[in-house]
C-alpha cells in the first residue's frame, strides 16, 4: 500500500501549536483573504449543533521520557452528534491531558472525555466527563442527523464559528473522493476533497461539513494555495459512530499487506498475469496480520477482494466514487471478524482464500509508529537510560530523521523481522546520565539491549525484572550487534537510583 | 571540514623571532613548481570520460631525480611538468610513486640534468610546540615563489582529508596554507620538518602539515619499489575506566588495560585477539585504561606503535584472556577491504550496462557521487568492513541507474537500492554479477532481487540485446560494462 500522498500541505490547523492559552485563540486558519460572498452567515440555529472542544496537550520529553514538554493548546469545533456527544478528529485528542467543551457563544464550559478514539482514521467521539454537569451543558443542543452519501459535484458547506459567535458557511463543492491519509502517515481511509474557499476565523482543528443541513463529514485540513479542504467521508463517520456508540469501539481492520503496482510488462509476464488481468503484487506480509493469518504470501498477486477486480494500479471501481484504491473495500467497508474472498494468482495458478480480518493494535507493533495515549516505557538504572523504540522517538532526530536518526535504530524499524520472534519491542540504550555509575560510559548511546544478566531482553518490562538479579553483585548490559557488555554495580547503581529521585526524576521506570 | 588545495607552502623553521631568515636564496631552486593536467573518473556516468582539469602544485628536491610532493597534487596526472624557480623551461615528470593513504608522492623528471647542481633538502625532526617554521611554495595569487612564516599551534592526530579515511600525525601551523602550497616543504633551521598539505575552510591562517615520521616512513616503505599502504592492527578498543567493568574482569583499580570490542576479520589481529580481551601492553609498551601508550614521553594512542610499522612487521600483544595472561606476536598486513571508506585514484569505474539496468560496485567515490538513502544500503557500506560483510560480497552491487527505454519504462522506484540476488543465486562482487547475466544457456527470465525493493526486476531474456542495442546508441555507451579498475 505504499501511495503517494497527493497534496495536503495541511496548512489548516495542525502542527502549529501555540504555546499558551491567550496565543491559541489565534486564528490557525491562514487562508488568504477569501473572494467576496462565498461565505454566508449560516442561520444562528446551527450553533445549536456544534461546540468549541478546547484541548490542552503535552507530549513526552524524547530524551527524558520521565518528564513531560510544556503544554499547549488546541481548540476545534465539533458537531454534536447524539446526545451529549460531539465528534472531532483524533489529532485533536492525541496527548491530551484535558479536554473541555464550550459553548459557541462562550456562556457555558464543562470538562470533556473522550468516549472512543481512532488516531489512524482520525475520529474521536467526546462525551462530557460528568454525566450531571454535561446533561446541563446540552440542554437545548439539537444533534446533526447524518446525510447520506453526497456524489461527486455536490455541494457540501463548510461550517465556522467566529469568536463573537456568528456561524459562517462556506460552500463548496465535493471534488474528488480519494484513499488518502489524512494525518497519520500509510494510514488511507475515503476521504472528500472539498473545493471551498474558506476565510480565517476562530482557530480549529476540526470543522464540521454539511450537507442541506445534514452532517456530511468532518474537516481535518485545508490546503489554502488549492483551496482545498481533506474532509472525513460520511461513510467513515457513520462506521465509526456506530461502533463508537457502542461503548466498545472495535476499530478498523486491515490485512497487514504490502503491495505494489503490476503496470511493469516484464514483471507481468514473468508473473504470468494476461493482459485483461489486473492485480497487485504483495511485497511484505506483516506478521500476526489478516493475510498472514490466512496463508498469503510475498509475492502473491492480488487478483480480486470479493468480487471487486483489481486493476494493475491497485484500483478497483466504486459503484458511486468510481475508481478507489483497493485498501477502501477492507478498511472502508469491513468490520473487525467479517471474511473476505482474496482471489489470488501464486506461481501463475489461481488461488483462493477466505481471510478473516482482525485488527492489529499499533502499540503491539516492533516499533509503533504512533503512541497516543501511551506514556513512553523506560527505565533508569545508575543513569543508563533505556527506552523502547517508537516512530516517534525516531522522529525526534528531526526533519532529516531518515538520514540522520542512527542506523540500527532506523533498520529496526524499516526491517522488523531482523527483530521480530526474538523480542516484542526494541530496547535500546537511548543516553547516559554522568553518574558514579557511568564513568566511562558516557558516550554509549542507541545501543540495541540483547542481554541483561544473562536474561534475554523483550520489552521494556522484561528488562526491569532482568535487573533483579545480579551475579557478584554486577549487571551486564548485551547489545545487538556489539560485542561491548557493559557492566554496573548493584550497590553504585541502587546510591545512585535514589539520588536520582532526590534530584528530581519521579518515578525511574515506567513498563506500562 | 577541511580544505586542502592544491598547492604548496612552504615554511621556514626559524627557533627564535629573532633569528635572521637567512635562508640561502638557492635552496628556493630546490622549491619547484608542479603543473598537473588531470583526469577524474565520473561515477555518476561511468562509461563516460571523466571531466578533464588540472592544478598547481609545489614539491622539492631530496634526492638525485627524486622530488617529493602531495598525492593530491597529482592524482589522476595524465600530465606533470615541473618548473625551476625563476625558469621559463617546463620538464615532463612523472609519479614514481603515489600514497593516497598519507597523501605523500615521489616524483622524477625524464632529464634530471638541470637539477644536478641544486640543493637537496635534509630532514629534521618534529617541530616543536611555539617554533617557527617557514612555508614555501606556489600558493594562489601569483606566479612566484611565496614564502610564509608560522608558528606550531598544535601537534595532533588527526584526518587527512585527501582519502578522508587516514588519520596520521599532523602539525598545525598558524600560518595560512593556500592552493597550491600543497606538497611545498616547512622548513626550520635549514631542514625540512614537514610538508604543507592542507588547510581549513572555515578558519583563517590555520595551515597543516604532514610531519617527517610520517615522510619517512613512506621513503622507508618505498624502498623495496612498492608502496604498500599503512598496516592496520584491526582491534577496536574501549576504555576501562569503569569500576564494575574492572570489577567484572577482576582487574586492579590500577589505570591499566584496554578492553578488545571488535577484532576485523582477515585483519592483523585476527585468531589473535578476540573481543572480551583486555591488551595489557604493546610492544612492551603499557596500554593504559584510554587505549593510551607513552611514546617518547608523549602520551599517544596504541595504535601510533602501528604507525610506525610496516606491513609484514611484527608486534607483540600482551593480553588478559580468561583472566590469564597471554603474550603472542601478531605480523601486521594492510586491510584492503577499509580502501571501501576511502576516496579512490587512478581508477576506472567499475560497471555494467545491461538491458538499460546499470550496476555498480559501492565504494566511498560512488556513494559520494549517488547520495544513497535507502537504508540498507548504508547499513551494507557502514558494516562492511566492521561485519566482515567484505567476505562474503567483496562488492556491494548496486542497481546505480536505469536508462529509459521501452524495456524499462515502468521499472521505476528501484534505482539506488543492492542487489541482493540474480535468479537466486547471492551476488559476490560485480564480475560474479557479470556472470550471472551473461550465463551460457540464457534462462527464460532474468530475476533481480534487490534489498528493501517492494518487488524483484525482472528481464526477458529474449528482449536484452535489442534493449542494449537500443541503450548503446541513444545513450551513446560505447561499453556495456567495464569489469577492472
Amino acid at each position: 500500500m505504499k501511495r503517494l500522498l497527493l497534496l495536503l500541505p495541511l496548512l489548516a490547523l495542525p502542527s502549529c501549536d501555540s504555546p499558551g492559552k491567550a496565543a491559541a485563540a489565534e486564528p490557525a486558519l491562514q487562508s488568504p483573504p477569501a473572494p467576496p460572498a462565498v461565505p454566508v452567515t449560516a442561520p444562528l440555529e446551527l450553533t445549536r449543533s456544534v461546540v468549541r472542544i478546547n484541548s490542552t496537550r503535552q507530549t513526552w520529553n524524547d530524551n527524558q521520557p520521565w518528564e513531560k514538554n510544556p503544554p499547549n493548546q488546541r481548540r476545534a469545533l465539533g458537531p454534536v452528534v447524539g446526545p451529549n456527544l460531539v465528534l472531532t478528529t483524533g489529532e485533536l485528542v492525541g496527548d491530551a491531558t484535558y479536554l473541555e467543551f464550550e459553548t459557541t457563544d462562550g456562556t457555558r464550559l464543562t470538562p470533556a472525555k473522550v468516549i472512543a478514539v481512532d488516531f489512524e482514521a482520525n475520529l474521536a467521539l467526546l462525551g462530557p466527563a460528568d454525566d450531571a454537569a454535561g446533561a446541563k451543558f446540552f440542554e437545548g443542543m439539537k444533534p446533526f442527523e447524518m446525510d447520506g452519501s453526497p456524489k461527486i459535484g455536490d455541494p457540501l458547506d463548510i461550517l465556522q464559528v467566529e469568536d463573537n459567535g456568528v456561524p459562517l458557511l462556506t460552500v463548496g463543492a465535493l471534488q474528488g473522493v480519494d484513499v488518502v491519509s489524512n494525518f497519520l502517515e500509510g494510514q488511507y481511509f475515503l476521504t472528500f476533497q472539498v473545493k471551498a474557499s474558506m476565510q480565517s476565523a476562530a482557530s480549529s482543528f476540526s470543522l464540521p461539513v454539511l450537507s442541506k443541513g445534514k452532517l456530511a463529514g468532518l474537516l481535518a485540513s485545508y490546503n489554502s494555495k488549492d483551496q482545498l479542504s481533506d474532509v472525513i467521508a460520511t461513510e467513515l463517520v457513520k462506521r465509526f459512530l456506530e461502533s463508537a456508540k457502542t461503548g466498545h469501539y472495535a476499530g478498523f481492520p486491515g490485512l497487514g499487506l504490502e503491495t505494489t503496482r503490476t503496470e511493469d510488462p516484464s514483471l507481468r509476464q514473468w508473473l504470468k498475469l494476461t493482459e485483461d488481468q489486473g492485480g497487485i503484487y504483495v511485497s511484505g506480509v506483516r506478521k500476526g496480520g489478516s493475510a498472514q493469518l490466512a496463508g498469503v504470501k510475498k509475492g502473491d498477486v492480488v487478483l480480486a477482494v470479493d468480487d471487486h477486480p483489481i486493476d494493475r494500479r491497485g484500483y478497483y471501481a466504486h459503484p458511486v466514487y468510481g475508481n478507489l484504491f483497493w485498501s477502501h473495500l477492507i478498511r472502508g467497508e469491513k468490520n473487525v471478524g467479517d471474511t473476505i474472498t482474496l482471489k489470488l494468482l501464486r506461481d501463475g495458478q489461481p488461488l483462493s482464500l477466505d481471510v478473516k480480518l482482525v485488527r492489529q493494535e499499533e502499540i503491539d507493533n516492533l516499533v509503533p509508529a504512533y503512541t497516543f495515549g501511551n506514556a513512553p516505557r523506560y527505565l533508569v538504572k545508575g543513569g543508563l537510560i533505556f527506552q523502547e523504540l517508537t516512530k516517534p522517538l525516531l522522529e525526534s532526530f528531526g526533519d532529516e530523521w531518515q538520514s540522520r536518526a542512527p542506523l540500527n535504530l532506523l533498520d529496526a524499524f524499516e526491517n522488523p523481522e531482523k527483530y521480530e520472534g526474538k523480542m516484542e519491542h526494541v530496547v535500546f540504550l537511548s543516553g547516559v546520565i554522568p553518574t558514579p555509575a557511568t564513568v566511562g560510559y558516557e558516550r554509549l548511546r542507541n545501543l540495541i539491549v540483547r542481554k541483561v544478566d544473562g536474561q534475554d531482553v523483550r520489552d521494556m518490562k522484561s528488562l526491569v525484572d532482568a535487573f533483579k538479579q545480579p551475579t557478584n553483585g554486577l549487571h551486564s548490559i548485551e547489545f545487538h550487534d556489539e560485542s561491548l557488555v557493559v557492566y554496573l554495580d548493584d550497590r553504585v547503581s541502587e546510591a545512585v537510583d535514589r539520588k536520582l529521585i532526590q534530584r528530581g526524576i519521579g518515578k525511574l521506570s515506567r513498563t506500562e | 571540514m577541511k580544505l586542502w588545495l592544491p598547492l604548496f607552502a612552504l615554511i621556514l623553521p626559524i627557533a627564535q623571532a629573532q633569528e635572521s631568515p637567512s635562508a640561502p636564496s638557492d635552496i628556493y631552486k630546490s622549491v619547484v613548481r608542479i603543473e598537473v593536467a588531470n583526469q577524474t573518473s565520473d561515477y555518476a556516468t561511468p562509461w563516460n570520460s571523466g571531466r578533464f582539469g588540472g592544478g598547481i602544485g609545489t614539491g622539492f628536491l631530496i634526492g638525485k631525480n627524486k622530488f617529493l610532493t602531495n598525492a593530491h597534487v597529482v592524482s589522476n596526472a595524465e600530465r606533470v611538468l615541473v618548473t625551476i624557480h625563476g625558469s621559463p623551461e617546463k620538464y615532463p615528470a612523472k609519479v614514481e610513486f603515489i600514497a593516497h593513504d598519507c597523501d605523500l608522492a615521489l616524483l622524477s623528471v625524464e632529464d634530471f640534468h638541470d637539477f644536478e647542481k641544486l640543493p637537496v633538502f635534509d630532514f629534521g625532526n618534529v617541530p616543536a610546540l611555539e617554533s617557527q617554521v617557514r612555508v614555501i611554495g606556489y600558493p594562489i595569487g601569483g606566479e612566484r615563489l611565496s614564502v610564509t612564516r608560522g608558528v606550531v599551534s598544535r601537534i595532533d592526530f588527526s584526518t587527512y582529508s585527501h582519502s578522508r579515511a587516514d588519520s596520521h600525525l599532523i602539525v598545525q601551523i598558524d600560518a595560512a596554507i593556500n592552493p597550491g602550497n600543497s606538497g611545498g616543504p616547512v622548513v626550520q633551521d635549514g631542514k625540512v620538518v614537514g610538508v604543507a598539505f592542507q588547510g581549513l575552510r572555515q578558519a583563517d591562517n590555520t595551515g597543516y602539515i604532514i610531519p617527517t615520521p610520517i615522510v619517512r616512513r613512506f621513503l622507508k616503505d618505498i624502498e623495496d619499489g612498492r608502496y604498500d599502504n599503512y598496516a592496520e592492527l584491526g582491534v577496536t578498543e574501549f576504555p576501562l575506566h569503569n569500576p564494575a567493568m574492572r570489577k567484572a574482569f577482576n582487574l586492579p583499580n590500577d589505570g591499566r588495560g584496554v578492553l578488545v570490542t571488535d577484532v576485523t576479520p582477515t585483519g592483523s589481529a585476527d585468531g589473535i585477539l578476540k573481543p572480551g580481551d583486555i591488551l595489557l601492553a604493546i610492544d612492551g609498551n603499557a596500554v593504559d585504561s584510554a587505549g593510551m601508550i607513552t611514546l617518547e614521553g608523549e602520551n599517544v594512542n596504541m595504535q601510533e606503535i602501528v604507525e610506525r610499522k610496516f606491513a609484514g612487521d611484527k608486534v607483540s600483544l600482551r593480553f588478559i584472556r580468561a583472566g590469564k595472561t597471554e603474550e603472542t606476536e601478531a605480523v601486521l598486513k594492510p586491510l584492503p577491504p577499509s580502501r571501501m571508506y576511502a576516496i579512490q585514484y587512478e581508477k576506472k569505474p567499475r560497471y555494467i550496462v545491461f538491458a538499460g539496468l546499470v550496476f555498480q560496485p559501492l565504494d566511498t567515490n560512488l556513494f559520494a557521487t549517488a547520495k544513497f538513502e535507502d537504508i540498507n544500503v548504508r547499513r551494507l557500506y557502514a558494516d562492511y568492513v566492521p561485519k566482515g560483510i567484505f567476505q562474503k560480497r567483496p562488492d556491494v552491487v548496486i542497481l546505480t541507474r536505469i536508462e529509459s527505454d521501452p524495456l524499462t519504462t515502468m521499472m521505476d522506484g528501484v534505482q539506488g537500492l543492492a542487489v541482493d540476488k540474480i535468479n537466486g543465486v547471492e551476488v559476490r562482487d560485480l564480475k560474479h554479477a557479470y556472470e550471472l547475466l551473461h550465463p551460457s544457456t540464457p534462462p527464460g527470465f532474468f530475476v533481480i532481487e534487490l534489498f528493501g525493493a517492494d518487488r524483484p526486476v525482472v528481464v526477458p531474456a529474449n528482449q536484452i540485446e535489442a534493449a542494449n542495442k537500443r541503450v548503446q546508441l541513444n545513450y551513446d555507451i560505447d561499453q556495456l560494462s567495464n569489469l577492472e579498475e
